[in-house]
């Protein structure tokens, strides 16, 4: 059976009257990569501060390894690596101070974890953290995040700021965490990432949950896309009542889920310029469900 | 934690003890060529001139300011009480509240500690640096008095101590209010306003039977100076006062603090 490593269960937050997120439930098992996508404003960051304890939940509980996360729970947050989106660390120390004030919160030890890291991501310890650019900036990050060997990791845009070749060293690593067992909460609106690495996703939409689905199952969805030029454009488009996704003059593209040859039976009833149908993304998909 | 906190607050402390020690060493060098008779005939000319309200502001009514020792009395302690208090209110008002004014606080919060733990590591190390400047300042006057000539240890001892119960309370009062935001620049102007509006309350209450009420509501009545001076005794109310009120502040802003939304 699967284990449940992280578990929202009816989240709800309001600022005031504002809804941040409503009634939602999620589980994360052990061992994998999900990812959580949504445009800015979604919901997402509210999520992962009610998760972190950072705001208080207007409703709802978050489990850890089948646990209550309480704010002042220790042994809990020893389990969690975290790393924010907008990364803020003591200017006045340098990177080998930050790390070794990181490892004073830790019993284990953590040392021989902490030097893998800074070597495979290529940090400079002596650098002062005031002096690092964003992308060296968030490897510190990365490193504080996994270097106590978390059994969740919860990432917010996690690659802003990093260079190719370091996206791909991060890749990675989260894909040796997937393989000893850790589950990696992954916060993103790049949909290329979440196809790439991760197991499952969420969309979230004005504080919901819409859609939780794998992603492999995401891209193998019969929705395709049909763009056609025909002077019965708008005819069509209420007879056979589809969505539009755009509308120029006489060409119109929609999403379709009909299979394709009843589509061509119903179009063969207009005057046809041009028709192209094509396989949707993911990045389709997801402006999809956002429509 | 608590190591890091003494380091933060190291620079601060560093540079309010030197200004203080720089403005006690100035009068000690100078005072000796000031007080000589032919210079205290024209200060007590003028000291005649002030009326009795003014006087009693800085002591003056009941201390003499012929020597070192006199000037601390007078202006000395005041210039002691309202520094230090300016001090308190600014520490209280950063320590805690510069991880969120910072935005350093999603990084603490990730790490395996409480929010008590992040609460007592600033109130210990606010209260050490405020312990700690009246110890310095007292320990540097007392060795600039006993080159200058002779004094009154004991009510010395006793004038240096009581700046702490005022300062005490202004940090646990800015330590309350820092807990209502997440910007210290938003906290910054009101503990100083606490500082001088108490203090000037303090000084009205001097002046007269009619404003003797207003001592109730100034901070400074717990550094009951003038009460030391005469019966060189502190008023040990003072103290359980000055102890309650910080108690309860600090409680308060234990509370809050374990409910607040950091970010």
């Amino acid at each position: 059976m699967e284990k449940n490593i992280l578990e929202i269960q009816n989240l709800t937050k309001y600022y005031g009257k504002v809804l941040g997120v409503e009634n939602l439930s999620l589980k994360l098992q052990e061992g994998e990569i999900f990812g959580f996508i949504g445009p800015n404003g979604a919901g997402k960051s509210t999520t992962i501060r009610s998760i972190m304890n950072l705001i208080n939940k207007t409703s709802g509980r978050v489990l850890i390894d089948n646990e209550e996360f309480n704010k002042d729970d220790k042994a809990i947050k020893e389990k969690i690596g975290y790393l924010p989106s907008e990364i803020h660390l003591y200017d006045d120390l340098t990177v080998k101070e930050m790390l070794d004030y990181h490892e004073n919160f830790y019993k284990r030890d953590i040392h021989g974890r902490r030097m893998e890291l800074v070597k495979r991501l290529e940090l400079d310890e002596k650098k002062k953290i005031e002096d690092l650019s964003l992308g060296n900036l968030k490897k510190l990050g990365i490193v504080l995040a996994f270097m106590h060997e978390p059994k969740i990791l919860i990432l917010d845009e996690p690659t802003s700021g990093l260079d190719p070749i370091m996206q791909n060293v991060f890749y990675d690593l989260l894909k040796e965490e997937r393989a000893k067992g850790n589950t990696v909460f992954y916060s993103t609106h790049i949909l290329t990432e979440v196809s790439k690495i991760c197991d499952r996703v969420g969309i979230i939409k004005n504080g919901q949950l819409i859609k939780v689905e794998k992603v492999e199952e995401l891209s193998k969805k019969s929705l395709t896309f049909v763009t056609v030029t025909s002077k019965q454009a708008q005819e069509i488009i209420n007879d056979l009542n589809v969505n539009t996704v755009s509308e120029d003059g006489n060409t119109i593209k929609f999403g379709n889920h009909m299979p394709h040859d009843e589509l061509i039976k119903k179009l063969s009833n207009y005057t046809i310029d041009r028709i192209l149908i094509e396989e949707a993304t993911l990045e389709d998909m997801f402006l999809h469900y956002y429509k | 934690m608590f190591k890091r906190e003494l380091k933060i607050n190291l620079k601060n402390f560093i540079i309010w003890a030197s200004i203080l020690v720089g403005l006690f060493l100035v009068v000690f060098l100078i005072y000796p060529s000031i007080i000589n008779s032919e210079n205290m005939e024209m200060i007590d000319e003028m000291m005649a001139l002030f009326p009795e309200e003014v006087l009693k502001a800085f002591n003056m009514d009941i201390s003499s300011i012929d020597s070192a020792f006199g000037w601390l009395k007078t202006e000395g302690f005041v210039f002691v009480l309202l520094l230090t208090g300016i001090y308190s209110g600014i520490l209280g008002s950063n320590i805690l509240l510069k991880e969120e004014s910072d935005k350093t606080i999603e990084y603490l919060n990730s790490v395996p500690v409480t929010r008590s733990d992040i609460v007592l590591s600033r109130i210990f190390s606010g209260l050490f640096y405020i312990v700690l400047l009246i110890v310095t300042i007292g320990a540097f006057n007392y060795i600039g008095l006993a080159v200058s000539g002779d004094f009154d240890r004991k009510s010395y001892l006793l004038l240096s101590v009581t700046p702490l119960f005022s300062s005490i309370v202004i940090f646990s009062i800015c330590l309350f209010l820092s807990t209502f935001t997440h910007k210290t620049k938003k906290t910054l102007g009101i503990s100083l306003g606490l500082v001088f509006v108490s203090y000037f309350l303090n000084v009205l209450s001097e002046m007269g039977e009619s404003t003797k009420f207003l001592k109730y509501i100034s901070v400074f009545t717990l550094a009951d100076i003038r009460n030391v001076i005469v019966d060189v005794a502190i008023n040990p109310l003072m103290v359980v006062i000055s102890i309650g009120i910080t108690a309860i502040f600090l409680i308060l802003t234990w509370i809050r603090y374990e409910k607040k939304e950091l970010v």
